[in-house]
């Protein structure tokens, strides 16, 4: 047995009275993909946020290559973030900066990495999500699909073990989905190693290694995706499935 | 009117171009310290920690509240008392420096709150530190929406420089006051002073949508309609 690359230990975060995690562990392999699924609410987005201390859990620990991080070690965490990609639901991408720019920026501001090797690097990351033909236009001239592969590209230009992906697709159009969705199927065909929350029950079935579904800041139920949405064993978790079956349909 | 005229060729304009001079001398060195200042105090006073977020608020709100001239009085006549001498110019230049920085701080603050909470997370989660984030992602962008209100100090800055006359730096309007008061034609004098104004203000409003306009990120605040 393989260590694993990403250990997450007991994460617990409450907001006021609020408890929104309630102590999450998952061990993560190499390679693995995965998925987490739940209502909105369910603690996911959070339990993303808190996996590279974007959001400061109040307890748990996290180890990435055997190693724990002590996020209020500012070095340790700059260094521990850059081996962590995250994608958002909603891009962020810099909106002063052009796609090009974008991608680059974290190589020559973070990473030190000179103009022209950096520029290099960003060409090919774009190249790699498909955007040749749109490395000088800004984030306000892109559409939601493509500035999502440039959010992409931007968090694999630093080289990361890990990616946290928060709903990658849930801000676009249908018709937008299909394109992110074979870029990150790439990735997981090349070997990286990922969580990703998001509803799309079909694309998550094809390509999980585990299905972890939350609620109330806990994992209620995990496993393959076969035994999560076709033989659940907590009521809970079937009626979910079935809901966003309905919803989203079988293909991905 | 002949002899009007001549009054004003002879007298009048050599006279209002020297303080026209001095004017650009006092506008030019102010505005670019009132713009560093509010840029600098902006940021303390959005990230700035709990004790110099409370200075840097003080800061601003005693130097927005004071009327400026009493800014100048106290920068001219009332620091003698405290066996500090400062020239007309210098304390003219000072008084104008700190009051346009305190309201430029508060463009600047509330450019930089504009800025979207994802691009930060963004930027953290590639390994940004706070300063470097400030610096390279939400800086360039609120630069560029206080550039309208920051513009609209400089202009105000243009218009309040002619309060330095009234710390004995004579500039544009103290030439005006001395040239009407000996000859008390007021209305031209002030008439051809107010000219003055009116065309420093217009380039410096001409330069600056300039500025704006290359700055402008393509397809980015362009919501016009």
């Amino acid at each position: 047995m393989t260590s694993p690359i990403l250990r997450i230990e007991n994460l617990s975060k409450r907001y006021g009275q609020r408890e929104v995690l309630r102590g999450v562990s998952l061990e993560v392999d190499k390679g693995d993909l995965k998925i987490l699924i739940g209502p909105s609410g369910a603690g996911k987005s959070t339990f993303l946020h808190c996996i590279n201390f974007l959001v400061k859990p109040d307890q748990g620990l996290v180890r990435l290559d055997g190693r724990e991080i002590h996020p209020e070690h500012k070095r340790e965490l700059y260094a521990y973030r850059q081996k962590v990609g995250m994608i958002f639901q909603d891009f962020n991408l810099f909106d002063h900066l052009n796609a090009f720019e974008n991608v680059r920026i974290g190589l020559t501001k973070v990473k030190g990495i000179g103009k022209e090797e950096a520029g290099a690097r960003a060409r090919l990351e774009l190249e790699r999500v498909g955007l040749k033909e749109h490395i000088n236009k800004y984030p306000a001239q892109l559409s939601g699909g493509q500035k999502q592969r440039v959010s992409i590209a931007r968090a694999l230009a630093m080289d990361p073990e890990v990616m946290l992906l928060d709903e990658p697709t849930s801000a676009l159009d249908p018709e937008l989905i299909g394109e992110v969705h074979a870029v990150i199927r790439d990735l997981g065909t090349n070997g990286m190693t990922m969580i990703m929350a998001t509803h799309q029950i079909g694309f998550a079935s094809s390509l999980a290694s585990e299905i972890i579904f939350m609620e109330d800041g806990l994992i209620v139920e995990r496993g393959t995706p076969d035994k999560i949405f076709n033989d659940a064993e907590h009521s809970r978790t079937r009626e979910f499935c079935s809901k966003i079956t309905d919803l989203y349909g079988e293909r991905g | 009117m002949t002899e009007g005229l001549l009054y004003i060729q002879s007298e009048v304009l050599p006279a209002l171009f020297r303080g026209f001079g001095v004017s650009l001398r006092l506008i030019f060195p102010s505005a670019l310290f009132g713009l560093t200042i509010g840029m600098a105090v902006g940021v303390l006073r959005v990230y700035g920690s709990g004790p110099v977020r409370r200075t840097a608020d003080v800061y601003a709100a005693l130097f927005r509240g004071i009327p400026l001239v009493i800014q100048l009085f106290i920068w001219y006549f009332g620091l003698p008392y405290f066996n500090i001498y400062l020239s007309p110019f210098a304390a003219s230049v000072l008084g104008f420096s700190l009051c346009s920085g305190a309201y430029n701080s508060e463009y600047v603050r509330g450019a930089l709150l504009s800025i979207k909470r994802g691009q930060m997370l963004a930027a953290e989660s590639l390994g940004f530190s706070r300063l470097r984030m400030i610096a390279a992602i939400i800086l360039p962008q609120a630069v560029r929406r206080a550039l309208p209100g920051c513009g609209n100090e400089v202009i105000y800055l243009i218009k309040y420089s002619s309060l330095a006359y009234m710390v004995t730096c004579i500039e544009l309007t103290g030439e005006g006051k001395i040239l009407a008061s000996n000859s008390f034609r007021f209305t031209e004098v002030f008439l051809i002073v107010g000219v003055f104004y009116l065309l420093m203000t217009s380039i410096a409003g001409f330069i600056l949508a300039r500025v704006e306009n290359h700055l402008r990120i393509p397809g980015f605040e362009q919501q016009r309609l």
